[in-house]
């Protein structure tokens, strides 16, 4: 927890009104097991306001512009058999607004994007704790993009869904290597289709996720992960096939979470984005701070069974 | 102000190709003409009594981050008025409002406004050049 609070502290930038759903920063996890659900909630607060260009602050803009994303998201997983698990999950913006100075602010609001994976146990070996599980999935532009003020459409920057179609594959790589540790890694791929409606022409560049981390349990019941990903976007392109220069990134993050497991496999975990290194190509407002909870209910359908099973037979 | 339409699009599709100095020329007198009015698409999308008679804006092209006051004249009762833009943002409402984009927007860009009222709606659409606040 300490980790989490000094990092609010810690100024850091990172993208701005990034269009569609936030990455959550542990969403990437290992296949589940058969008839194992998982419901996860998760808030998430962003903010930015420091503008870059390439990869140094950019001082000479004559006004000033901050952002702030208040963001949930609700996951379901379900193993369906021992080697494949499906997941889903749907975003709600409660706001996602763009202050510039001496300008009334810009809010867009509602539902985000929703997203389907279907996850493989490609390799486990509970022995060894070594466990690969790739992943596809595809993101369903089902909110917002469209919405407006006093008849006036908001800018896709605020929009609450990305308005496009994505499809992504991961594959996710985790190992104990201790006791009390273990260390995982995963490499994410994303491809958005292109936008094209009356009023928009517009495809965002394909973007890829690598992250390393390091799980440590500190005592019975809490643990401690430290991450370290990286995210590149490539530019995107308009009309005409246009590259918009002033798009894409290349961002690397800090990513300190804590989990306590309660009773009854309750979970809630505390996690902060903090960006360490950044790139952006052309002028564009960088991002600065992430902070998220997350609230996990994990139920084992077999142990359930079991357990009633053994109430019965006695 | 057609012919302005058709060749600034010309532009904006040709402009990566190496220009010798007759289009140069051209393109300047025809730069030199945009600075004093904004190209703008007549939508023939028209129900009820509106008619929409002009659609302007005050500067074009425009630096990326400055800002553009764009009108829209048009004949009716108890008008509405939306406004579409397919990159940057506005700010206001009403038959006048402020446009401008970022970096992000830099090229060029429509932007239609629909009148509307209770017995249908007009629409038209403008096309406003952005260009780059940056240049390395």
């Amino acid at each position: 927890m300490l980790l989490v609070i000094l990092s609010i502290g810690i100024q850091s930038y990172a993208q701005c009104c990034a269009s569609g759903n936030p990455f959550i920063s542990d969403a990437e996890q290992p296949a589940l097991q058969s008839k194992v659900l998982t419901a996860a909630l998760t808030y998430r607060y962003s903010h930015s306001e420091i503008f870059y260009h390439d990869d140094s602050r950019y001082r000479d803009l004559k006004f000033t512009q901050t952002a702030n994303v208040n963001y949930t998201e609700l996951q379901l997983a379900y193993g369906i058999t021992k080697w494949l698990t499906v997941m889903g999950d749907l975003g709600y913006f409660f706001n996602k607004t763009l202050h510039t100075e001496g300008q009334d602010p810009m809010r867009g609001y509602g539902l985000g994007d929703a997203a389907l994976y279907l996850k493989f146990n490609l390799y486990s070996n509970a022995k060894a704790r070594f466990n690969i599980s790739p992943s596809i999935g595809m993101k369903f532009p089902v909110g917002v993009f469209d919405q407006e003020v006093d008849n006036v459409k908001l800018p896709i920057s605020v929009q609450p869904s990305s308005g496009s179609f994505k499809y992504l594959a991961t594959v996710f790589i985790s190992k104990g290597i201790a006791k009390k540790m273990a260390i995982a890694g995963f490499v994410s791929y994303e491809y958005a289709q292109l936008i094209e409606s009356e009023n928009f022409y517009y495809k965002y560049g394909q973007q890829w996720i690598g992250a390393i981390y390091f799980n440590y349990k500190i005592i019975k019941n809490l643990s401690l992960d430290l991450q370290m990903r990286n995210e590149y976007r490539a530019k995107a392109t308009r009309e005409n096939n246009e590259i918009v220069e002033s798009s894409g990134y290349n961002v690397t993050y800090f990513t300190p979470q804590l989990t306590y497991a309660f009773k009854y496999n309750w979970y809630l975990s505390a996690f902060s984005d903090i960006p360490v290194y950044k790139y952006y190509n052309g002028i564009q407002m960088s991002f600065g701070y992430a902070l998220s909870v997350r609230l996990t209910k994990k139920i084992d359908f077999i142990a359930i069974q079991t357990r009633v099973k053994a109430k019965k037979s006695n | 102000m057609e012919r302005i339409n058709t060749v600034t699009k010309s532009f904006s599709t040709r402009i990566d190709k190496p220009l010798d100095m007759h289009k140069i020329f051209i393109l300047f007198i025809l730069s030199t003409g945009m600075f004093f009015s904004c190209s703008k698409e007549k939508n023939d999308k028209s129900t009820g009594d509106i008619t929409i008679q002009s659609l302007t804006c005050t500067v074009n092209p425009v630096k990326a981050w400055d800002t553009t006051l764009i009108t829209v004249e048009a004949t009716g009762s108890n008008l509405q008025y939306g406004w579409v833009a397919n990159h940057g943002d506005f700010k206001g409402s009403g038959k006048t409002i402020k446009y401008a984009a970022g970096e992000c927007c830099v090229g060029l860009n429509t932007i239609t406004c629909r009148v509307f009222n209770e017995t249908g709606e007009s629409s038209d659409t403008i096309m406003i050049r952005v260009t780059s606040y940056y240049n390395p």
